[in-house]
């Protein structure tokens, strides 16, 4: 036995040396073509993500590709939406974003279409991107930078920090002043409110909802509601029972339609056991828009609505100053909210409120 | 009588290179990008010549750092997953044996899952970041492949029977464990098991990676080449190979490891593509017949072929998106299994 | 015909090629034993008995009395228990499995193929056991083969596929491998199980002359009586494990002997030839 094994491994040992010679001398030509997306000449300088990498990028940031819906709607409400020279299929707000060039999913983004846009700096962030797509960035050469906000004030911090790396930290600081402000006024107004206990539903079947850590929980908590489901997990799954036993007050969905909603509602009301809750019971729900699920600017907007259809006792009928979802120049303000009150969801989105679903 | 002879093996493994190669031409003109053929050819002879710096920064990137990797990952990952499938359809004697059933990508799916866990609570650099889940998923597979074997065991040796039954239950053993492990994942990390799992040749990887593919390829389908012979006689029975005098517990043991060994470092790499190891020994047999002679390489080189076709397919039907690899194989991989079904030779 | 044969090598003697003798199963035992602790299971007691080139040899006996065991120690596949069994002075079990395949052949009753494959493709293997680890059959294996199919009369069915031809063509298909390996010893496990009485007395024809002109040792284990007796130079029979008498089918097949073995009334004559011939009777 060991006679024929030995015949047979020279043989073998000549084949791994040829090829391993052959394939050193073409990867090694080829390694040489990696060029960062930086050509040598332009200054750099490093930065820190919030994952805390380091990344090398330029000074002056120009191109800029977008993995995320929310960074997208950031660089918008920046106004440094001239750099954006590509974006997700789901960049969707405002409009305008839909016409950015596509490079594919968050989570499957096409890397032959984000190379071909030569970008100078690419944005993800940790609850949507992968890691495997951060990591194939770097072996191709291109920066990437990571936000991970957790809370609505790092919300804004992160939008403050991205400000100054793209060379606008003046624009940022006002951006993020005024979603301070507004935040200021609506916990004035809840002052003396009590939180109302909620169940955010991401998804009916399996029953999910969100995790204490999300900035979608901080986000309910700034509206004056606290999610009954406590979990460490990002989306956990809980089951009717335990929704029983803790009795939200109210349900609280994220839908960009009105009518889409109260039809969710509807079949969950009509679902076997659904109707010992208390809010299902008597037609305690609300919808807010779905810029609470994206960590950008808009959030702060989608935390009045809530606010506001969970205490309307809190709100006097003066029109609250207008809202800056987006930079000034860009597109108009919106008029001012009529008070919804939580049984009736069709007033919600009246027909002169910017819907966030641009058509 | 014609039995096979060099000059045969030759002349037939140089018609399946000429269609890799043309097949490799073609996926490299194809893509979310447009390329030109002019420009690919000039672009392709200067990486030959070694005029790397004369490529233009903007396709040279896309098709040189971009497809050409993922086409030669494709070549290498088709070819590994090609000749374990063959290799296992013999030694456990089953036509419907692929590289899976022994549970080595169950055990690679946990490996990586642990290590994308036990990254986040390390901070490592970029370089070490991007090998950690591979390595982990090796890791994986590596204890899977001693596992089985020594589950398999009969009166010292590998049973073939005994091998297949301890492969098919720790693959269910290990398929529990990554759903629990699933469960309890926080959000992002999770993502990519999903993706994992699911087959993917879309992320481009780390040279190093690449090279130790490659390395491992040759090394272990060399291995199994050198058994060809004896794995003819293996289909006939254990005992009629040994008294036509093969050395049967060193075949098993040398089919075993290596066959696992290029599973493990295929699936690392790229998760768990499904189809090509179980159908490309099959139709290389319907057209060359099943001496493993001949057998082997044409799977090495028909698996090339094909997962490289399927994934240019995957990255251009719905470009920008993409499908998963996976999905690609198993849409054409069942109705050609049917068809082999009914003709009664799978 | 019968020559003295020896039960026992005087103690000290080494193994000495001797031509006149080519197999010498010594005193060689067995014991199946799944569990230490629990009794054997079968046990095939010490049996010694020695056979020449050009000599047919048929282990004879009911079911279950060890003639497959017998064959198993023959062939190399099993270690005895005790005392020797050697082939041309080598241990048959000690040898390395491509030398033991240039010696022995084995011919079992069924080949169950995987994937389908030719007749001469599947006689090709018998020339495994002459080749270094990879190799492509050369023009002398090729000619062995074909000499081997002509041998058996099978040579009109080099290009069918095997699992589309009868039984008994099958069989002489698997002989021909079994004599493309050259061996100097020529096994067969009940060969004659599925085939008809033409195709059972064409093969033992087959044997006779094979072993006549290729000088063979050929060692065939069957039930059939009147098979063993018409064709078999010596004659093992057993009987639950025991090895009962070893001799020429005339001095083994007695009446009393064979009724105790096989239970059931019977008579024997001699022919002509000097060969027993052996009738049933109906159980009175």
């Amino acid at each position: 036995m060991l006679r024929s094994f030995r015949k047979s491994l020279p043989k073998a040992l000549t084949i791994a040396f040829a090829c391993v010679a052959f394939s050193a001398t073409a990867l090694r030509a080829r390694a040489q073509t990696s060029v960062p997306g930086v050509p040598p000449a332009v200054e750099t300088k490093e930065i820190v993500d919030e994952t805390g990498r380091t990344l090398r990028v330029p000074v002056s940031i120009e191109r800029i590709v977008s993995l995320a819906p929310s960074l997208t709607e950031t660089i918008y409400a920046l106004g440094l939406q001239d750099r954006l020279v590509g974006d997700t299929d789901y960049c969707d707000y405002p409009p305008d974003a839909l016409k950015k060039a596509k490079v594919g999913g968050p989570v499957n983004p096409n890397f032959e279409k984000i190379a071909a846009l030569r970008p100078d700096l690419v944005l993800v962030t940790k609850s949507i991107n992968r890691l495997d797509t951060v990591r194939a960035l770097d072996t191709l050469g291109i920066p990437s930078y990571a936000t991970d906000p957790h809370t609505v004030d790092e919300i804004i911090s992160s939008t403050e920090k991205l400000a100054t790396v793209l060379g606008a930290p003046d624009t940022g600081k006002s951006l993020g002043e005024d979603m301070v402000r507004r935040l200021a006024v609506l916990q004035t107004k809840l002052k003396d409110v009590q939180p109302s206990r909620v169940l955010f539903i991401v998804w009916m079947e399996p029953l999910i909802s969100i995790g204490k850590d999300t900035f979608i929980a901080d986000a309910l908590h700034k509206a004056g509601a606290i999610s009954i489901v406590d979990s460490a997990k990002d989306w956990p799954q809980t089951n009717l029972e335990e929704v029983v036993r803790l009795q939200p007050e109210y349900l609280v969905f994220a839908a960009s339609h009105s009518e889409s909603a109260a039809r969710d509602f509807d079949v969950l009301a009509s679902r076997p056991g659904w109707r010992i809750l208390d809010a299902v019971h008597n037609r305690r729900f609300a919808v807010i828009s779905e810029a609470v699920n994206r960590p950008a600017p808009r959030i702060v907007s989608a935390i009045e609505e809530l606010a506001r259809q969970l205490h309307p006792e809190a709100f006097s009928d003066a029109p609250p100053a207008p809202a800056r979802d987006t930079a000034p120049s860009s597109t108009p303000t919106p008029p001012p909210q009529k008070s919804a009150s939580p049984k009736n969801v069709a007033e919600t989105f009246s027909a002169d409120q910017e819907c966030p679903c641009a058509r | 009588m014609r039995p096979l002879t060099f000059s045969r093996l030759f002349l037939r493994c140089g018609v399946l290179l000429l269609v890799l190669f043309v097949v490799v031409v073609i996926a490299l003109k194809l893509g979310a990008v447009q390329v030109s053929l002019y420009g690919l050819g000039r672009d392709l002879i200067r990486v030959l010549l070694g005029q790397t710096r004369a490529i233009s920064t903007d396709y040279g990137m896309i098709v040189v750092d971009i497809r050409l990797p993922r086409i030669l990952l494709g070549i290498v990952v088709g070819a590994s997953l090609s000749v374990a499938g063959a290799s296992f359809q013999a030694l456990l004697r089953n036509p419907l044996a692929d590289p899976y059933v022994l549970g080595v990508s169950s055990g690679a799916a946990v490996g990586a899952i642990l290590a994308l866990i036990v990254e986040s609570h390390l901070a490592l650099s970029p370089e070490l970041a991007g090998l950690i889940t591979p390595f982990g998923a090796f890791i994986g597979a590596a204890a899977t492949i001693a596992a089985v074997y020594f589950l398999g065991r009969r009166d010292g040796q590998i049973d073939s029977g005994t091998l297949l039954l301890g492969g098919i239950i720790t693959a269910s053993f290990l398929s529990a464990v990554i759903m629990f492990l699933m469960s309890t994942l926080a959000g992002g990390n999770l993502r990519g098991a999903s993706y994992w799992l699911m087959g993917d040749l879309s992320t481009p990887q780390p040279k190093s990676l690449l090279y130790l593919l490659g390395i491992g390829f040759v090394i272990a389908a060399g291995a199994i080449y050198t058994t060809a012979s004896d794995l003819n006689l293996l289909l006939a029975g254990e005992k009629e190979a040994m008294h036509l005098g093969v050395d049967v517990p060193r075949v098993r043991i040398v089919v075993y490891l290596a066959a696992s060994v290029l599973t493990g470092l295929a699936v690392s790499v790229s998760g768990a593509i499904g189809y090509v190891g179980l159908l490309v020994p099959h139709v290389m047999r319907l057209i060359f017949g099943s001496d493993h002679r001949m057998l082997i390489p044409a799977s090495a080189l028909g698996g090339a072929i094909a997962l490289v076709i399927a994934d240019t397919l995957a990255r251009t039907v719905v470009a920008p998106s993409e499908l998963p690899v996976g999905a690609m194989t198993a849409m054409a991989g069942a109705p050609l299994f049917i068809y082999l079904l009914r003709r009664r030779l799978a | 015909m019968s020559s003295p044969h020896r039960t026992t090598m005087p103690p000290g003697e080494q193994p000495r090629s001797n031509p006149d003798v080519r197999l010498t199963v010594e005193q060689a035992s067995y014991v199946y034993s799944p569990n230490p602790s629990q009794a054997p299971l079968f046990t095939l007691e010490a049996l010694s008995f020695q056979a020449k080139p050009g000599e047919i040899v048929a282990i004879l006996g009911p079911n279950a009395s060890g003639k497959s065991t017998l064959l198993k120690l023959i062939s190399g596949a099993l270690e005895p228990l005790s005392g020797r069994v050697f082939l041309n002075g080598y241990a048959t079990h000690a040898l390395p499995p491509k030398t033991r395949a240039q010696r022995i052949a084995l011919v079992q009753q069924e080949s169950r193929l995987l994937f389908p494959s030719r007749a001469w493709e599947f006689v090709l293997q018998g020339r495994h056991a002459y080749g270094r680890t990879l190799r492509f059959e050369t023009e002398h294996d090729i000619t062995i083969a074909k000499n081997a199919l002509a041998q058996v009369g099978a040579e009109h069915l080099s290009d069918r596929w095997m699992d589309q031809i009868s039984g008994g063509e099958k069989q002489r298909v698997i002989l021909a491998r079994a004599l493309a390996q050259q061996p100097l010893l020529l096994l067969l496990d009940e060969p004659t199980l599925h085939l008809d009485i033409g195709a059972q007395v064409d093969l033992l024809e087959s044997l006779r002359r094979l072993a006549a002109e290729n000088r063979y040792t050929v060692v065939v284990v069957t039930h059939e009586l009147n098979l063993a007796g018409e064709y078999a130079d010596q004659v093992v029979l057993l009987q639950k494990g025991k090895c009962l008498r070893v001799g020429s089918p005339a001095t083994v097949f007695q009446r009393e002997l064979l009724e105790q073995v096989f239970q059931a009334p019977l008579s024997v004559e001699m022919t002509p030839a000097g060969r027993p011939r052996v009738t049933l009777f109906e159980k009175t």
